[in-house]
């Protein structure tokens, strides 16, 4: 019996609407908590087992698990640097009525980050997505300021477009089964999956195409990803790392759904085209886009669409091993990527501005905060011995062995660009001397521990992935295989 | 005389069911009522034919719950009832109301030109569903090109007009065109997945209804045309 | 005649019955024109011309001299007389009183029907574009833009016509709306009585195009090119626009809208009964257009486009609905 998946269906939310009222001193710890144990819950359905509880309506395989731990990790790390973060020392803004609001806010994103991969049914997939989307949108425009609002009027509007796509999508896939199966059946992944086979390939085609644009646009996919440099960047920080690490991890799921059922109908050919197409796109603006950037969080943006590229691209590959590192990217840049928001958030604080030409000496000004921020920018940019270069190093050996010698050239070389206008970031900003007007010392010791929390992880996927880790990712991409 | 029999005959064989007529009228409202909005000048009146259109889709799902005899559409037609042709129509000019604007010069291009757009995307809409044999139990198949086509006009809506109404029309409408398309495709969605979905678009309204607010307060408007800072 | 009572009355030939079929429209038309200006005027509370005005305005001008401008050639003085025989020709393409094609029905198909149409309405231009005078040249070139923007729209029509009957003759689409109530319920065709509806107010010069008894001579576009003319040539530029705007009605009731009513033998006593039902229709469709006329204003000119834009997105909508499900 799934128990556990109930908890994590009920708990975050619960505590989301609790924080909602609760004074900011009694919420921390609760969100801190239920973090916690949703992380927990999380690992502990890493070992070998599919629950699944209320009828079938709740159901973790390998790959539901991969994302519920990608989510659960953030989940963790972002209330422990909201704690921080999200602080009445923060500015005039952070006062009560704002922090209950915040708090709530982002334990209810959570919430339904954790909940959108533990569904077993297509159509709540996509409810629960739109769900995040709705939350977040609001998270967004929480700081109240102009580019803020404007940030989340594109977002709320872009994603969505792209929702109303991957709505269609789902009615689409559902029409699908309903020629094979029967009109009873609620697009469970078991009965999708056992019938896939013998849906008409035409409309598999259609539905996965709206998918990949529907999701797409969550997911940031080029080109239909241009909400998301504004919403990363105009959103308060635990927000932005949410929305990078987690929310695109779990459309790229939703994706990686349609992408089951598209290659049982209609062989791998296809959406490994469509995904290829999507991901060089993404990689190739990003890379370009990276080079440019005078703004922090932006920077970590394009960033983002850069490694939900590589993604895209590692799943064109048809060696599973390069599926394998598809999955540990994802968890790796979820740590990556929160460890650097969490970090640029410790650096706009303190210099009280996004804008990389003003920031100067930032590890002489933030002594734990400033060099981890610049561990988490290198393992971005795919150095060891961090998760990311474990992860791209897989998806590399697997374009080689499939062989797709010219895309994986293009990747590398994309990387590098990209590796370039991260690395100039770090060392113009943080490895220079820092002025004498900057006073030096953390901000907080909250900030400081999530990132401590995000860089051991970072290297514990790197250096040594714990076995059982390993055995899920190995069984979540045989699920994504097309069976024989 | 005896050419123009024949002639006359062979036409009439061809002439489709009164339920295909009927309900392909009612596809084609739908499709129209996207066009009316696309024009319509003032945000009230953009809300009043997204009612109207809630209306028409409410209808012909009765109608094809009743032909068909597919009792869950009963339902369905019910919740759309009261939640997009009374609740989201009231939230929105609620909004509008307290917002004290009647007219948003919004139209990035000529009326003549934004329709020649939109029929031009209707048409590679049509022949894209038209591309895929779909066997619908419910309605004539020939409706799913019209929904598709409708889904297409609702994003130029939200393209080629700049004012936040006409955009949160724009997605609301899309709605519509989509659950036109289930009628369609997949008339008898599980109940519980419809009532999910419904729910949803409840729940975006009120987020769409809050933003729309926010952006009022800050810049006394409701054209997005300033809403040009970000970028790069 | 009264030999000719056998059983269900007189029976006239098919060439009597075209013949009437043309005067129907000659004699018709100004007492049409005269009822709607009556039914206008009491609309806004005025007491209004007398029905039969048209007629003694006709007499009045027909009794009156012709005064050429200086410079206007000799098109001046045709083109008034062409689109008067244009305006003869048409009746005889179209089924006025019978739901049987005459001898002459096979003559030309829909396309011809316009096209003798369009030649009237160029010959009209023609001849005010021959002044000097700059609002009938003002009036004469919005005419052409106009009936240039509205001409797609026509097209249209024409295609759902041929798509429905895989014939263009106005004969059959008639006869297939009488066959069944489901095809005048199937989208397209209502869709393609609309648009044709808006190509009617558009070519008789109705509000929203044209405020077509005013007097402000900026916005006329048909009126203003009839005003250089005068006597006899004006009186048969009147009267070919009567006849105009009777042609059209009758083509969007008999042909398209409500092709009921026709004589369906030779009878005498149909064909009267067929005439009485047409000006009955012709009357109704009047009625409408003044309802219509007074309860919308007039648009600018410059978005008159958008009204050209409604009518052909109506009418194309009507092509893609018979194409995507044959309904």
């Amino acid at each position: 019996m799934g128990w556990d998946l109930v908890v994590i269906l009920v708990v975050p939310g619960v505590v989301g609407v609790a924080c909602w009222w609760l004074p900011p001193r009694v919420g921390r710890p609760l969100s801190i908590a239920s973090g916690l144990l949703t992380f927990v819950l999380a690992l502990l359905l890493v070992p070998a087992r599919t629950p699944s509880a209320l009828h079938g309506w709740l159901r973790a395989d390998s790959l539901s698990v991969v994302f519920v731990v990608a989510v659960g990790f953030l989940y963790l790390a972002t209330m422990v640097f909201a704690v921080g973060y999200l602080h009445p020392s923060g500015g005039p803004t952070h006062q009560a009525r704002y922090l209950r609001r915040a708090f709530a806010g982002l334990n209810v994103f959570c919430w339904a980050m954790a909940v959108a991969p533990l569904v077993s049914s297509l159509a709540l997939l996509w409810v629960a997505i739109e769900i995040t989307t709705v939350v977040s949108a609001l998270l967004v425009a929480i700081d109240d300021t102009d580019g803020a609002t404007e940030a989340a009027w594109k977002y709320v509007l872009i994603a969505s477009m792209g929702l109303g796509i991957s709505l269609l999508a789902t009615i689409v896939v559902y029409y699908a089964g309903a020629v094979t199966i029967g009109h009873d059946y609620d697009l469970f992944y078991p009965t999708l999956l056992a019938a896939a086979s013998r849906f008409p390939p035409q409309v598999v085609r259609l539905a996965f195409v709206l998918a990949v644009l529907g999701f797409g646009t969550k997911v940031g996919l080029v080109p239909v990803h241009t909400w998301l440099p504004d919403a990363h960047s105009e959103a308060p920080t635990p927000v932005s790392a949410l929305l990078s690490g987690a929310l695109l991890a779990v459309s790229f799921y939703a994706v990686l759904r349609y992408f089951q059922v598209a290659v049982r109908t209609l062989g791998p050919t296809f959406p490994r085209d469509v995904l290829l197409a999507f991901g060089l796109a993404s990689l190739g603006l990003a890379a370009l886009y990276l080079a440019s950037q005078r703004d922090l969080k932006r920077l970590l943006a394009y960033s983002s669409i850069e490694h939900m590229g590589i993604l895209a691209i590692g799943m064109s590959f048809a060696a599973p091993i390069a599926v394998v590192g598809v999955l540990l990217q994802v968890l790796a840049h979820a740590a990556a990527k929160g460890t650097a928001f969490f970090g640029a958030g410790s650096v706009v604080r303190k210099y009280g501005t996004k804008d990389m030409r003003h920031i100067r000496g930032g590890i002489g000004a933030l002594p734990w905060s400033g060099p981890m921020l610049v561990l988490a920018v290198l393992a971005l940019s795919g150095m060891p011995p961090f998760g990311i270069f474990r992860s791209e190093f897989l998806i590399v050996e697997g374009g080689l062995s499939d062989p797709h010698d010219a895309v994986v050239a293009v990747l590398v070389v994309l990387v590098v660009l990209a590796f370039l206008g991260l690395s100039w970031f770090s060392t113009k900003t943080m490895q220079t001397p820092t002025p004498k007007s900057v006073v030096r010392g953390e901000t907080s010791k909250w900030i400081v521990g999530s990132m401590v929390i995000g860089v051991v992880a970072l290297t514990v996927l790197g250096v040594h992935p714990p076995g059982q880790l390993s055995d899920l990712l190995t069984r979540a991409a045989a699920e994504l295989r097309a069976p024989r | 005389m005896l050419l123009a029999h024949s002639v006359i005959l062979s036409s009439a064989a061809t002439v489709p069911s009164t339920f295909a007529g009927v309900a392909d009228a009612l596809t084609v409202l739908v499709l129209l009522s996207e066009f009316a909005m696309l024009h319509a000048q003032l945000s009230r009146s953009q809300i009043r034919l997204y009612a109207f259109q809630s209306l028409v889709v409410t209808a012909l799902a009765v109608y094809v719950a009743a032909e068909r005899h597919i009792p869950g559409l009963y339902a369905i037609a019910g919740i759309t009832l009261v939640l997009k042709v009374v609740v989201i129509p009231a939230i929105v000019l609620t909004l509008l109301r307290d917002a004290r604007v009647e007219l948003v010069a919004s139209h990035r291009l000529g009326v003549a030109t934004m329709v020649l757009i939109a029929i031009a995307v209707s048409v590679f809409g049509i022949f894209t569903a038209g591309s895929i044999t779909v066997q619908s139990r419910s309605l004539p198949s020939g409706a799913l090109g019209l929904a598709i086509a409708a889904v297409l006009v609702s994003f130029l809506l939200i393209v080629l007009r700049s004012d936040v109404v006409s955009q949160a029309v724009g997605f609301f409408s899309l709605e519509n065109a989509v659950s036109l398309t289930s009628l369609v495709v997949a008339a008898g969605l599980p109940l519980i997945v419809e009532v999910a979905f419904f729910f949803d678009l409840l729940v975006a309204v009120v987020v769409f209804g809050v933003l729309m607010r926010v952006h009022h307060s800050h810049h006394d408007t409701l054209s997005t045309r300033q809403l040009d800072r970000l970028r790069g | 005649m009264a030999q000719g009572v056998v059983g269900q009355g007189v029976m006239l030939t098919p060439v009597e019955i075209q013949v009437l079929q043309d005067l129907t429209i000659v004699v018709l038309a100004p007492l049409v024109s005269g009822a709607i200006a009556h039914v206008e005027a009491r609309w806004q509370g005025r007491r209004g011309p007398r029905i039969l005005q048209p007629y003694y305005d006709l007499a009045k001008w027909f009794r009156k001299e012709t005064l050429v401008p200086e410079d206007a050639s000799w098109v001046f003085v045709v083109g008034p007389m062409v689109a008067f025989m244009c305006y003869l020709i048409v009746p005889l393409l179209i089924p006025v009183l019978t739901t049987y094609p005459l001898p002459l029905g096979y003559m030309g198909d829909i396309l011809a029907g316009g096209f003798v149409l369009a030649l009237g309405g160029f010959a009209v231009a023609a001849a005010a574009a021959e002044t000097d005078a700059p609002y009938a040249q003002l009036g004469s070139s919005r005419a052409m833009t106009f009936g240039a923007l509205i001409e797609p729209t026509i097209l249209f029509i024409t295609f759902v016509v041929a798509l429905v009957t895989s014939t263009d003759l106005p004969y059959f689409e008639a006869a297939a709306a009488r066959a069944s109530v489901a095809q005048i319920v199937r989208p397209a065709h209502i869709l393609a009585v609309v648009a044709f509806f808006l190509v009617v107010l558009n070519d008789t010069g109705r509000i929203p195009v044209e405020t077509h008894a005013g007097t402000l001579e900026l916005g006329m576009i048909d009126e203003a090119r009839t005003l250089e003319h005068s006597g006899p040539l004006l009186a048969l530029l009147t009267w070919g626009s009567a006849m105009k705007q009777l042609i059209l009605y009758v083509l969007l009731v008999n042909v398209f809208a409500a092709p009921w009513g026709l004589a369906s033998t030779r009878s005498a006593g149909a064909v009267g009964l067929a005439i009485l039902a047409l000006l009955g229709k012709a009357l109704g469709v009047g009625v409408l257009f003044t309802v219509i006329d007074n309860s919308f204003s007039k648009l600018r000119l410059f978005k008159i486009t958008e009204f050209m834009a409604a009518a052909f997105l109506l009418a194309v909508l009507a092509v893609l609905v018979l194409f995507v499900g044959g309904s």
